[in-house]
């Protein structure tokens, strides 16, 4: 037989996903509110923060699911 | 009844020892069986037979191959062919196994089918060796009556031949049937045999030459479920993430003897013993241990009546169907359950990775007549290939599921005629470079991006039809 082979697991440990995805979500809620409040209240867009923000969002909505159990 | 059997059976040794000697096979090997002994178990619906051959090298040439035959009708239905050998001494014996093929014969009397035995170490000419042989026969018992009621109990067929079919000569034979219980309603005599209990004795019967056949039947009494899976789908789904998702679709049908008649509740319930003895109630599933969130439902909803229980090696669920399975009935269900990844998902040395999971049936003394098990890899997989103990057929589909944009390769094989023998394990083989498991948290990025370039860009138009 072939020499014992090594587990995969996944790259973050299973037992982090609730608590990634709570941090994450909640760093992506507090950029959103403050990019609609910096649109609501200037006139001028700013780029970077877009971005910025987006992968908080990102990040956070992934492990949310994978809580959830939907193993994507 | 017995004496034209009796008839036709001497009739039909003296055609095949005839055609024996006509159209002789120069292909078989000096071979001999000084002693062959029999064991066919027929307490459950399916048929195990222990066949146990003492094969001597009455050649000149050393030989590493022995020859079995099977009748056809038989040989259609045969589930498994298994050949062990013992090694090493009294205290320390251990069992090797043989490999068995099917082959095809040109000049084989009667369509007789054959299996040939390849030895680890030739036999050489006067020796002799013990090898043995474990084959396993699927709706091989003939519900007799075909139709019965509820009260009843059910009574099978079980056809075979009292002298071992074989195409060398067999110095000495004995054949033991063991029935589950001890109604018997008729067995064929061939002398010299008897009945003590659960057992007939066929033999010993001495000095027959090859294919020698003799037709017996033995009409007795067999009450253990006859769980038939017609169909059944396994969708093995693998995530990196972490969890192996596996979804069971089974068509189930009770293959015993008809019901016929009203089937009364009250009845069933008060005097279970009496009533419905052959009747599918428990099926018992036996999972892999650290399993969770198992479901069993089918198409009206969840059904709740089923069992888990788990421990460090194993995870049993017992299942009920929503009514009990009576002859001739049918129930479709789904099981499905997840399982850790890293119990089941191995990388080799040279970054190939595989996953390490049973092919066959999770429930405990079903035959299975189609059986296809889908392996759905992760998107980003490359050179697919599946290594399985036994033939399948294989090829490759695609599925869509939960952030797919190219879609994931899903390497599918069917078998047919699978019994609990066949849970061995199989591997299916991959590449994938884990830069890609960026790619789904990306695309989650990229959609909330998306949405806030369309707020932006809504704030900025102007939609005003007046300046």
């Amino acid at each position: 037989m072939a020499p014992p082979a090594k587990a995969i697991t996944s790259p973050v440990p299973d037992a982090w996903y609730p608590t990634l995805a709570v941090f994450m979500l909640a760093i992506g809620l507090v950029l959103t509110a403050s990019f609609f409040i910096y649109e609501a209240t200037s006139s001028k867009r700013n780029r970077s923060l877009a971005k910025e923000l987006t992968t908080g969002g990102g990040f956070g909505s992934l492990f949310l699911l994978l809580s959830a159990g939907v193993y994507v | 009844m017995e004496a034209p059997i009796r008839a036709r059976e001497a009739l039909g040794f003296i055609l095949f020892s005839l055609l024996f000697s006509i159209c002789r096979s120069s292909s078989l090997n000096h071979l001999l069986i000084s002693n062959a002994e029999r064991r066919i178990d027929l307490s459950s619906h399916i048929v195990k037979v222990y066949l146990t051959l003492k094969v001597e090298n009455a050649g000149s040439t050393p030989t590493s191959e022995v020859l079995l035959s099977f009748p056809p009708t038989q040989a259609d239905h045969l589930a498994t062919v298994e050949a062990l050998v013992t090694k090493g001494k009294r205290k320390k014996t251990t069992l090797v196994r043989l490999d068995v093929k099917a082959t095809e014969l040109p000049d084989a009397p009667n369509d007789a089918k054959y299996f040939t035995i390849y030895l680890a170490n030739p036999l050489k000419s006067g020796e002799s060796t013990t090898i043995e042989v474990l084959y396993l026969l699927t709706h091989s018992q003939e519900p007799f009556p075909a139709e019965i009621a509820q009260s009843e109990s059910q009574l099978v067929y079980y056809r075979d031949s009292a002298l071992i079919l074989s195409p060398y000569h067999i110095k000495q034979q004995t054949t033991f049937i063991k029935t589950p219980s001890t109604k018997v309603e008729s067995f064929t005599r061939v002398e010299p045999s008897n009945r003590a209990g659960t057992e007939i004795k066929y033999g010993p019967y001495e000095d027959h030459p090859p294919y020698s056949f003799s037709p017996i039947l033995i009409h007795f009494e067999n009450n253990s479920p006859f769980a038939v899976v017609e169909e059944l789908v396994r969708e093995v789904e693998i995530s990196h993430w972490g969890n192996l998702q596996v979804t069971e679709q089974y068509t189930l049908v009770h293959a015993g003897a008809r019901h016929k008649g009203v089937f009364s509740r009250v009845d069933y319930q008060s005097r279970p013993t009496l009533n419905g003895a052959s009747s599918l109630r428990y099926l018992l599933a036996r999972l892999p241990p650290r399993v969770h969130s198992v479901y069993y439902r089918d198409e009206i909803g969840n059904i709740s009546s089923s069992h888990l229980r788990t421990d460090s090696r194993k995870s049993e669920l017992e299942i009920e169907p929503r009514y009990p399975l009576f002859g001739g009935w049918k129930a479709t269900f789904v099981i499905g359950y997840g399982l850790p990844l890293q119990d089941f998902l191995f990388e080799t040395s040279d970054d190939r990775r595989y996953l390490n999971f049973t092919f066959g049936c999770p429930l405990l003394e079903t035959v299975v007549d189609k059986l296809t098990v889908k392996v759905v890899l992760p998107e980003g997989s490359k050179d697919p290939s599946a290594v399985v103990p036994f033939p399948v057929e294989q090829h490759l589909e695609t599925k869509y599921s939960y952030l797919d944009v190219v879609g994931r390769t899903v390497v599918v094989m069917e078998k047919k005629n699978l019994v609990p023998a066949h849970n061995s394990h199989f591997q299916v083989y991959y590449t994938f470079k884990p830069i890609f498991m960026l790619a789904e948290p990306l695309m989650l990025a990229s959609a909330f991006f998306l949405f806030f370039v369309a707020c932006v860009a809504y704030l900025h138009i102007d939609l005003s039809i007046r300046k």
